[in-house]
């Protein structure tokens, strides 16, 4: 094989060589200068830089034909609702100021190519029209960044103590996923690195009385649709993340630290399976921060369920104290 | 076959007239941004530690803030005596200076040392953030010291060979002024570490 | 006439140890080049691992040996590969290669002085990137294999060689050849910033600097008050890795026992870096945007639109580039208030990016443009930089940051705006101004191509990474087919890969295009774009000191392209006039 490769590298290598040179001579025969750039060669190239955008702006479009249904499906969350919004906000600004801007690069590097009979116009600055495109995209920008703050902020503002709310701790591991629920004293019991033992592997204090009804989940959690839920993260080891793309969720967990978001589910999964269309269809926590070999399979499934079932089932679970 | 030279090029000393203070000054902001990094990471931790150790600094580093500034001001006096062309007293403070350096150094390690015999350690399982800080920030200027201890050394010996006088001194300008730069830093260093760290 | 010994000695002084600033440029080239097609290779294994998970390639076999079982490479060395990917071509090819390259070579020739202000710092510098190139190679080959923590290594990942295994030795020379290299990057801009503010040829007013110029001495701005606070971050992860300290590490429980660290936090680290971090994408990108300013302005016979407001939005974003790093942080559980601000400041950025590629649009308008190779790359960075920076403002605005945050968009987003834009510049630079560099041409035709192959399989490659982030598709993953979620997605990623290959093999047209004209290639005429700018002032031939005789004097700024008096003929008689020309009467300078 890597004969093979380097024989045929040295064929082309040689037969370049060979072209360019036979180029150059008939060139100069010819009495042209091989390196200078001809009217016609411009206007060629001019031409593939039209057709260029015409094939850049037909490559976007096909891929949104070809993919825009494989992207997320409708938010599964309340504030994602928000988020999407948001986005499709900003896309139908941006998606525009790409296609103007580029419409006006390449009709100019088109229409402008070198012809000797025409003279370039000195034009070397005018104060209105720089003016003019700094402030329009000033204001432009000023709405996005109102609109995306004020999402901004209502995202990032905790469940209220006194809200019915469920309380779960996700820890990160290498490269596995704990859910913890807070139980019926909706408080979460102290945990620490330094506990970690056996099957206690999110290291709960068991002497705190607040650990006894505390529930520990591996492999899938539940969560209860139209209930707000409060989590909070933590690490193990290295830094991790929480991702749930179906609900806009995403959490960086960081050893030492305890960090939180929250959500409010309102899509079950049998109702997503229906609006996919996709019977296997299952909401997901992945990390999304590199933290190891096995980072890209580190998932645990997350069932959305009415609030019966979700009672159901976490009344089925072994609290802590039980195990 | 080696490539042309022009005579006319403009002389080396010119150059070197022209250039070498900025480069000093541009070269003492990269310092400056490395230190403020330390020292920016300095209220980040302790902004996210609720049991920082308030550490007491040493006496010893009293001791080496007054020999800093006293050293920088014999140094000075020795720049502004060779413009004069007092070549002697150039070599007596320059020397005086050095002197100064080295104590500064010695006077750290004593201080160091009293941390040291205070429990106070820069690594391990016994050390905090606190005390890691402390020792490495003060260790690196030191460390940044020591490049000017060597430029002094330099100076020093170039005054006793009579190479400066009241046209040339450019080396001893380079010199005083990274070695202002350095007190200035230990002065920063010092009361950030007595009263923010 | 000179001995033997003495030829030696020539040839030690001239080609290895020289202080010669065009030297020194033709040396920071070919190591960023060699590097930049290492790093390529590098994303070509790991494209084919990731458009066809888990299949054996004869390719990945040969390369990668031992850390490939029978032609699959293993989970954490593609990590290894990701992250010596990025660290490649982020600091060895876009800050040292690009920067290196241009700043070396242009900002003498181009402000009129004989040299750098001090050759010898300038040759250091090239030796320790020499060094620190080294160093990073030979990481690959040790035990444990390179450094696996992404190109940010963020602790405590990057601290535990229990985590994986390239937080060993592999992390350390990481450390080692990036300190290094930090201290090269210093050296060179404390040069670059005093040869311009300094050393400037009489007549040589700030306002009259090609853009190039200001470009590269922004970046070196950038640089010197940046890189030392990565410098910092790094020594503060290396004494944690080996002295026993915990900045960075706290409560960490790893290979079945507790360590020691605590009180540390890697939150802090995120911010020391980030303070580097993003300026650094400035640093790569700035010196790009000078070099299409002039090409742009050059070829399209035409003066740069705008000179002051280009400046004037190189300052800007120069300056706003310290006050955004928290926009990659938005997820770290940061105060919402603080990512508030971060989302301000780094939509403001958006404004000096808009102003100039307006400004770019006007430059071509009415112009008369001949399309040299550099003249299309100038032109498709204008379409990087748009294509590339509209997605910006999906990232900065934290809201929607939540969602995409580490996923394949912003592998999309940044390789765009920044990868190509830079990448693009630099060639766009290379085919510009290689007559100055080895007094011989490109040939033009194999440049065209080259610009043809590459602009449509690098966008094949990376605008399609968009619609995987926005698929959810995290980075960083070994493969996405441990998902049932990914499982529709095989096809753009086989996609992606197709043309990443097509991509590597058309850098070959480049490669051997630069090394046919670099010995074989047609005589470079002194001035070939006919350009206004000083460097092409100077003779074919390098010399010692750039110019015979007096250094010219300068009289004008460089960009009167088709300047016409009242009849409408070119002042001068020709469409461009040098800066060495004299005002006539009733002239403006500065195009006003
Ligand atoms: C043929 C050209 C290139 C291809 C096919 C390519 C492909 C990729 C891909 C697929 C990734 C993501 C890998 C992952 O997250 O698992 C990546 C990461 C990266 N690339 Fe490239 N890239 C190319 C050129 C460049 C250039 C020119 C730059 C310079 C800015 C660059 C900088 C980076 C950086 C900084 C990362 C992130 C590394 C990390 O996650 O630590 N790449 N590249
Ligand atoms: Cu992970
Ligand atoms: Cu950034």
């Amino acid at each position: 094989m890597a004969i093979i490769i380097t024989v045929v590298v040295l064929l082309v290598v040689v037969t370049g060589v060979q072209i360019l040179k036979i180029a150059e001579l008939r060139a100069i025969s010819q009495g042209e200068k091989i390196y200078e750039v001809t009217e016609k060669e411009s206007k060629s190239q001019a031409y593939l830089l039209l057709m260029f955008l015409v094939y850049y702006f037909g490559f976007f479009a096909w891929q949104v034909y070809q993919w825009g249904d494989k992207m997320l499906p409708v938010s599964a969350s309340e504030h994602g609702v928000g988020i999407d919004s948001l986005m499709t906000v900003t896309m139908s600004f941006i998606i525009p100021v790409f296609i103007i801007t580029h419409i006006l690069l390449f009709w100019f590097a088109f229409k402008y190519s070198y012809s000797s009979k025409r003279k370039a116009t000195f034009f070397s600055h005018s104060n209105k029209l720089e003016m003019i495109w700094t402030i329009i995209p000033s204001l432009a920008l000023t709405v996005l960044i109102l609109y995306g703050l004020s999402n901004w902020n209502k995202i990032m503002t905790p469940v209220a103590e006194n809200e019915e709310h469920v309380l779960i701790e996700l820890v990160g591991q290498q490269f596995s996923w704990g859910a913890r629920y807070a139980g019926e004293d909706g408080k979460l019991g102290r945990a620490n690195v330094n506990y970690i033992e056996g099957t206690n592997f999110i290291g709960i204090d068991a002497s705190d009385a607040n650990s006894n009804d505390d529930v520990v989940v591996k492999g899938e959690f539940h969560l209860p649709v139209n209930v707000p839920v409060q989590f909070v993260m933590r690490s193990n080891d290295v830094m991790h993340s929480a991702f749930m793309p179906h609900f806009r969720a995403q959490m960086n967990c960081v050893p030492g630290l305890k960090t939180q978001f929250n959500f409010v589910p309102t899509i079950t999964t049998k109702e997503m399976k229906e609006i996919t269309g996709n019977e296997d269809f299952e909401y997901i926590l992945l990390c999304n921060k590199i933290c190891g070999a096995a980072h890209y399979n580190m998932q645990m499934n997350i069932v959305v369920e009415s609030k019966e079932d979700y009672e159901k089932w976490i009344a089925s679970q072994k609290t802590f104290a039980a195990k | 076959m080696s490539s042309i030279t022009i005579e006319n090029i403009n002389s080396k000393a010119e150059l070197k007239r022209k250039t070498a203070k900025p480069l000093l000054w541009i070269g003492i902001v990269s310092i400056i941004m490395f230190f403020s990094g330390w020292t920016s990471a300095v209220i980040v931790s302790k902004g996210g530690a609720p049991d920082w150790l308030n550490i007491n600094l040493p006496l010893a580093f009293t001791y080496s803030t007054v020999i800093i500034v006293i050293s920088s001001l014999l140094f000075h006096f020795g720049l502004i005596a060779i413009k004069k062309d007092n070549k002697n007293l150039l070599k007596i403070l320059v020397l005086l200076t050095l002197i100064c350096g080295i104590s500064f150094v010695v006077s750290q390690f004593l201080g160091w040392k009293s941390l040291y015999n205070n429990g106070i350690v820069a690594t391990g399982s016994e050390s905090t953030n606190a005390s890691s800080y402390l020792y490495l920030i003060t260790a690196f200027h030191v460390l940044h010291l020591l490049a000017g201890i060597i430029s002094l050394i330099v100076v020093s010996v170039k005054s006793f060979l009579g190479k400066y006088n009241s046209t040339n001194f450019l080396g001893v300008e380079l010199s005083l002024i990274y070695w202002h730069f350095l007190g200035a830093l230990w002065i920063y260093l010092f009361f950030f570490l007595k009263y923010i760290a | 006439m000179s001995t033997h010994h003495h030829h030696q000695e020539d040839f030690l002084f001239k080609y290895i140890f020289s202080t010669d600033h065009k030297m020194i440029a033709k040396q920071f080239m070919i190591t960023g080049f060699i590097m930049g097609f290492i790093g390529m290779i590098m994303s070509t294994l790991f494209r084919l691992q990731l458009g066809w998970p888990g299949e054996s390639f004869w390719l990945i076999d040969t390369l990668m040996g031992s850390w490939a079982e029978n032609g699959v490479m293993a989970p954490d060395k593609y990590l290894s590969l990701v992250t010596m990917h990025g660290t490649i071509m982020v600091f060895f090819l876009l800050t040292a290669g690009l920067s290196g390259t241009f700043s070396n070579l242009l900002i003498p020739l181009q402000i009129g002085a004989r040299d750098m202000a001090s050759g010898f710092l300038n040759m250091l510098s090239y030796w320790f990137f020499f060094l620190s190139s080294i160093i990073m190679l030979i990481s690959l080959g040790v035990e444990g294999g390179a450094a696996s923590a992404g190109w940010t290594i963020y602790p405590p990942l990057s601290a535990l060689p229990q985590a994986i295994p390239g937080s060993g030795l592999g992390m350390t020379l990481w450390l080692v050849a990036m300190s290094i290299f930090i201290v090269s990057s210093l050296l060179g801009s404390l040069n670059y910033i005093v040869t311009i503010l300094n050393l400037r040829t009489k007549g040589m007013s700030m306002t009259r600097l090609p853009l190039t110029i200001w470009a590269f001495l922004l970046t070196a701005i950038i640089g010197v008050l940046s890189f030392p606070v990565l410098l910092a971050a790094a020594l503060l992860l290396v004494f944690d890795r080996s002295f026993g300290t915990s900045f960075y590490l706290s409560d960490i429980y790893i290979g079945g026992q507790v360590l020691e660290h605590t009180g540390g936090s890697p939150i802090l680290f995120e911010h020391l870096f980030w303070f580097l971090g993003h300026p650094e994408v400035y640093i790569v990108l700035l010196p790009a945007l000078g070099i299409t300013s002039e090409i742009i302005s050059t070829m399209s016979r035409k003066p740069i639109f705008g000179y002051r407001a280009m400046i004037g939005s190189m300052m800007a974003i120069a300056f706003l580039s310290f006050l955004v790093w928290g926009h990659h942080m938005f997820v770290t559980g940061m105060n919402p208030f603080l990512g508030a601000v971060f989302t301000f400041t780094t939509l403001l950025i958006a404004i000096p990016s808009a102003v100039k590629v307006f400004n770019y649009l006007t430059t071509l308008w009415k112009g008369n443009i001949i399309y040299s190779p550099a003249a299309l790359f100038s032109i498709g960075l204008v379409s990087t930089f748009i294509s590339g920076g509209v997605t910006g403002l999906v990232l900065g605005d934290s809201a929607l940051d939540i969602n995409v945050h580490d996923t394949y968009f912003v592998i999309g987003h940044f390789h765009i705006v920044m990868g190509l834009s830079a990448v693009f510049g630099m060639y766009a630079g290379v085919y510009h101004w290689f007559p100055k560099m080895f007094g011989r041409m490109m040939n033009n035709k194999l440049g065209n191509l080259h610009f043809w192959v590459t602009i449509v399989s690098t966008y094949g490659v990376f605008f399609p990474m968009h619609f995987l982030g926005l698929a959810g598709v995290p980075r960083r993953y070994y493969t996405n087919s441990e998902f049932p979620l990914f499982d529709n997605l095989v096809d753009i990623n086989e996609l992606i890969s197709m043309f990443a290959i097509i991509a590597a093999l058309g850098q070959l047209l480049f490669l051997f295009n630069f090394l046919y004209s670099a010995l074989r290639g047609p005589k470079a005429p002194k001035n070939p774009w006919r350009a206004n700018s000083l460097e092409w002032t100077t003779p074919v031939e390098h010399i010692h000191g750039n110019w015979y005789g007096d250094i010219p004097e300068v009289h004008r700024w460089p960009y009167d392209y088709s300047k016409v008096d009242e009849n409408g003929d070119y002042v001068g008689g020709e469409d461009f006039i040098p800066q060495t020309t004299p005002l006539g009467e009733n002239e403006n300078d500065g195009g006003h």
